[in-house]
C-alpha cells in the first residue's frame, strides 16, 4: 500500500468528518428557529391598556371594596377576561390593589372580620395598606398603576411592582 | 397444508414473525412472587388506556382559553358516551399514579434495582417522573376553576427557581400571566412533548427487562446466590435448561437467577391478566358512576374560589403552606432532590444483598421518605376537606 501523507485526509475521514458537518448544519438550522421560537414570548412588549374601574366616589372610608375590570385577554384572541381590583380609601388616599397572592398567585379576598385579605390557598394575610403580615407570602400585595379623574378609578393591567 | 397455515409461513418467510412471537411469549419468569410482577403490567396497561382515552378525548377538546371550558361542558351535556370516555382517562390517570407508585415501591423493597438492572430502574424513575408530568399538565386543561388556578400555582412554582425562575415561568405561561399561550403550551407538552419521550422510554425499560429477566423477590434467590462470605456456596439451583437472561449456571459472584421459572404465556400472562382487567374494571365502574367533574369555567377575578389542589399534588401544596416565606425555594428543592436520590440509588447502594431485612442502610430511609410523603399529603386533606 502506498505511504498515506499524514497531513491528507483519507477517505473514511473525510466521510466522517461529511457526516458530521451536515449533523450540524441541520441541527442549528432546526434548533435556530424552534427555540427562538420557544423564548420569543419572553421578548413580546404586552401593551398597556387603560380601563375604566368606575366611580370611586362611594367607596367608604377604610373598607377595601371590590371592583372587576374587563382587559384584553391578549394574544389572538378577541376575548376579555375580569381582573379583580380591591379599591382601599385611607382619608384621601386610594390604593389599588389587585386580588393575586404573591406566593402562589392565589386569588386573595377581603375578610370583613378579620379586618385583613386572606389567601385561601395557603394562609397568607395582607393587611389593609397592602403588607403581608403573616402566612408565606413573600411581598405586599400587588398595586396596579392606577389615575383618577375626577372620582373616576381608571388601571392599567400592570402592577407598579413585578410579582 | 392449509391455506391459513400457508399464508403464515408466506409471512413468516419475510418478516420472521414466529421467532418475533416465540420471543415474546416463551420467556423464562420467575414462579414464585409472579403476583407482584403484575404490578408492571398494570402500570403499562393503564398507560395503554391513557393513550388510547386520550387519543379519542382530542377528537372534541377545543385547547383554547375561549372553548376548552366549553368543549367539555358540551360533552358533559350531550354525549354520556364520551363523558365515559373523559372518565376513564381521568380515573385511570389517578389509579395508574398509585400502581406505578406501588411497582416502585416493589422494586425498591426487593432491591431489584442492582447490578446488572441498574438502568431498569433509572429509566422507571423516568418513567414515574413523566407520569406525574402527565398527571400536572393535564390538570390544566379542562380550564373549569379547579384547571385554571392548578395551572396558576403550579406554573408560579417555577419563580422559586434561583436565578432564572421567572425567566422560566414566563417560558412555560408564554407570557408573565397565566394566558391563552399557556393553555396551548401545556397541551403540546401533554399531548405530544412527555409522550415522544414517554413511549420509547417505556420501549428501554421493556427491553431491559426483556435482557435481565424479572429479578423476583428474596424468597426467590433464597440459597440461590452466593453468600458475600464464599462459605455456604448452594447447589446450583433446579430449573429447566433454560434460555438466558438466566443462565443455568453460576456466572460470577453475584449471579442470581430464580429457583423456579415457567414460561410467561399463558402463566405470567394469565396473572397480568386477571389483574389488570380488575383495575380496569374498577376504572370503567368510577368513570361511569362518578365520572369527571368539571367546575365553573375559569375567573381569575374570583374572591370567593379556594382552590383545592389535585390529590396527587397535597404533599407539595403542604410543603407549600408550612415552609416559610424565606425558604420557599425548598419546595423545589426537595422533589428534585428527591428524584435526583432515586436516581442514584443503585449506584449507592452496590452491595449485592437483596434481602430487605439486611438492608437496613437503605430500607429505613426509604421508609422514612414515603412516611413524610403520606404524613404531608394526611395534613394537607386534613387541613383542606376538614377531615
Amino acid at each position: 500500500m502506498a505511504r498515506r501523507d499524514p497531513r491528507r485526509l483519507s477517505r473514511r475521514q473525510f466521510a466522517l468528518l461529511g457526516t458530521q458537518v451536515a449533523a450540524a448544519v441541520v441541527t442549528v438550522l432546526l434548533g435556530i428557529p424552534i427555540v427562538g421560537f420557544l423564548i420569543s414570548p419572553l421578548f413580546r412588549r404586552e401593551q398597556a391598556v387603560w380601563r375604566q374601574v368606575g366611580d370611586i366616589a362611594g367607596v367608604p372610608d377604610r373598607q377595601p371594596t371590590k371592583f372587576e375590570v374587563a382587559f384584553p385577554l391578549g394574544e389572538w384572541t378577541n376575548a376579555n377576561v375580569n381582573l379583580a381590583v380591591y379599591v382601599v380609601k385611607i382619608n384621601a388616599d386610594y390604593r389599588v390593589f389587585s386580588n393575586v397572592c404573591t406566593h402562589m398567585q392565589c386569588p386573595v379576598r377581603w375578610e370583613d372580620g378579620l379586618r385583613q385579605f386572606l389567601c385561601p390557598c395557603h394562609g397568607g394575610l395582607y393587611d389593609m395598606t397592602g403588607n403581608n403580615v403573616g402566612g408565606p407570602p413573600p411581598k405586599p400585595l400587588p398595586q396596579y398603576v392606577h389615575r383618577i379623574d375626577g372620582t373616576t378609578l381608571f388601571i392599567q393591567n400592570r402592577f407598579t411592582e413585578s410579582i | 397444508m392449509g391455506r391459513i397455515a400457508a399464508a403464515y409461513n408466506w409471512f413468516d418467510e419475510r418478516t420472521a414473525i414466529r421467532s418475533l412471537i416465540r420471543k415474546g411469549l416463551y420467556e423464562a419468569v420467575p414462579v414464585r412472587g409472579a403476583w407482584f410482577y403484575t404490578l408492571g403490567s398494570a402500570t403499562l396497561v393503564l398507560i395503554l388506556l391513557q393513550l388510547i382515552t386520550g387519543i379519542f378525548l382530542t377528537l372534541l377538546y377545543v385547547p383554547s382559553v375561549t372553548e376548552a371550558w366549553a368543549s367539555l361542558h358540551y360533552l358533559s351535556q350531550h354525549d354520556a358516551f364520551g363523558s365515559i370516555v373523559r372518565g376513564i382517562h381521568l380515573w385511570s390517570a389517578y389509579i395508574l399514579l398509585f400502581v406505578i407508585g406501588l411497582h416502585m415501591v416493589r422494586t425498591f423493597f426487593s432491591g431489584s434495582y442492582k447490578r446488572p438492572r441498574e438502568l431498569n430502574w433509572v429509566t422507571g424513575v423516568g418513567l414515574f417522573v413523566l407520569v406525574l408530568a402527565m398527571a400536572i399538565t393535564g390538570a390544566f386543561l379542562p380550564w373549569d376553576q379547579a384547571a385554571y388556578w392548578t395551572a396558576v400555582v403550579v406554573t408560579n412554582i417555577a419563580v422559586y427557581t434561583p436565578f432564572i425562575g421567572s425567566f422560566l415561568r414566563a417560558l412555560w405561561r408564554g407570557a408573565d400571566t397565566v394566558g391563552p399561550t399557556t393553555l396551548s403550551r401545556t397541551f403540546g407538552i401533554h399531548v405530544w412533548l412527555i409522550p415522544a419521550i414517554l413511549f420509547p422510554l417505556i420501549g428501554a425499560h421493556l427491553a431491559l427487562l426483556r435482557k435481565h429477566g424479572e429479578f423476583g423477590s428474596y424468597v426467590n434467590y433464597r440459597g440461590a446466590y452466593r453468600s458475600r462470605e464464599g462459605v455456604d456456596v448452594p447447589p446450583a439451583p433446579k430449573q429447566r435448561p433454560i434460555e438466558p437472561p438466566y443462565p443455568a449456571v453460576p456466572t460470577d459472584e453475584l449471579w442470581a437467577a430464580p429457583l423456579e421459572t415457567e414460561d410467561f404465556y399463558p402463566h405470567q400472562t394469565f396473572k397480568d391478566g386477571v389483574v389488570s382487567a380488575a383495575l380496569v374494571i374498577l376504572v370503567f365502574i368510577l368513570a361511569v358512576a362518578i365520572g369527571a367533574p368539571l367546575e365553573a369555567i375559569a375567573d381569575p377575578a374570583t374572591t370567593s374560589y379556594t382552590p383545592v389542589p389535585e390529590w396527587f399534588f397535597l404533599p407539595l401544596d403542604e410543603l407549600l403552606l408550612l415552609v416559610p416565606q424565606q425558604l420557599i425555594p425548598l419546595v423545589l428543592v426537595l422533589p428534585t432532590g428527591g428524584v435526583l436520590l432515586l436516581l442514584a440509588l443503585p449506584f449507592i447502594d452496590r452491595d449485592p444483598e437483596r434481602n430487605p431485612f439486611e438492608r437496613p442502610a437503605v430500607m429505613v430511609p426509604g421508609a422514612f421518605a414515603v412516611l413524610f410523603v403520606v404524613i404531608l399529603t394526611l395534613l394537607g386533606s386534613g387541613r383542606l376537606f376538614n377531615l
